[in-house]
């Protein structure tokens, strides 16, 4: 991965975030792919809203 | 709260728990059995009932250990062996292009407050949870509804981290993509 990240990278980065930690050097990939691309950004509010979903719908 | 009066409320939570169980195991008889078996063991435990937490978030907790054993059980199956078939990171390949760009770009769903509260998008989300590859399915679950963290999950299902990262992942592309397509993109919906 170069200095910039595709939304390919990005997006498998953005899911594992909702798992674990990622390294310092990784996270600051992602925000800074994050501050220049929606449609990533539009990813990363989605899989929050899922995580939001099967709660409820557990419930 | 007495030791009688947690026994009492305990069969109260039935339905809820044979809910949880069914979302995660998708067998009436696989779910029945776990469900027994947890209120046999909170009946017997009652005493031991801290009251630190509700008797719904204590029932759920034993609820998903005798979950996680019921999974375990099933891992040794052969059926679960196609998990591998479910690991395979190429497959994502035709969501992007050369590039590495989207091919179609995630849309911005808005505040989804109303659409979470709204019965009509969580059978559109069942619908999209059973198009899944079924173990695909059902490591999702472990890691949603279950909340279990991706170690425990990888040990009980004897799955490598990057497996398991790999399903997550298939997991959330697909999901989102439906939840998109036949509900986001619906101009009807709040209608």
């Amino acid at each position: 991965m170069g200095p910039l990240i595709s939304c390919k990278d990005a997006s498998r980065l953005i899911s594992q975030m909702q798992d674990q930690s990622l390294p310092p050097g990784k996270r600051w990939l992602v925000r800074l792919h994050l501050l220049f691309c929606d449609a990533c950004s539009h990813f990363h509010r989605q899989l929050a809203i899922l995580r939001e979903a099967m709660l409820r719908y557990r419930e | 709260m007495s030791d009688n009066d947690v026994a009492v409320q305990i069969p109260t939570h039935r339905a809820y728990l044979l809910r949880v169980a069914m979302l995660q195991l998708r067998n009436n008889e696989a779910a029945e059995d776990v469900v027994q078996d947890t209120l046999i063991a909170a009946l017997q435990g009652a005493a031991g009932f801290s009251g630190r937490s509700s008797v719904k978030t204590w029932l759920t907790g034993i609820l998903k250990h005798k979950i996680v054993d019921a999974i375990r059980r099933k891992a040794r199956e052969p059926a679960f062996a196609q998990l591998d078939d479910e690991c395979q990171i190429e497959d994502f390949d035709a969501l992007f292009d050369a590039s590495g760009h989207w091919e179609n770009p995630p849309a911005d769903w808005g505040n989804p407050e109303s659409d979470l509260s709204r019965q009509q998008f969580f059978d559109v989300m069942q619908f999209c949870l059973e198009k899944l590859p079924p173990n695909t399915a059902r490591v999702f679950m472990m890691r949603e509804v279950m909340e279990l963290d991706g170690d425990e999950i990888c040990k009980e299902l004897t799955i490598t981290s990057t497996n398991l990262w790999v399903i997550l992942y298939r997991a959330r592309m697909a999901l989102r993509q439906c939840l998109e397509q036949h509900w986001f993109a619906d101009p009807t919906r709040t209608g």
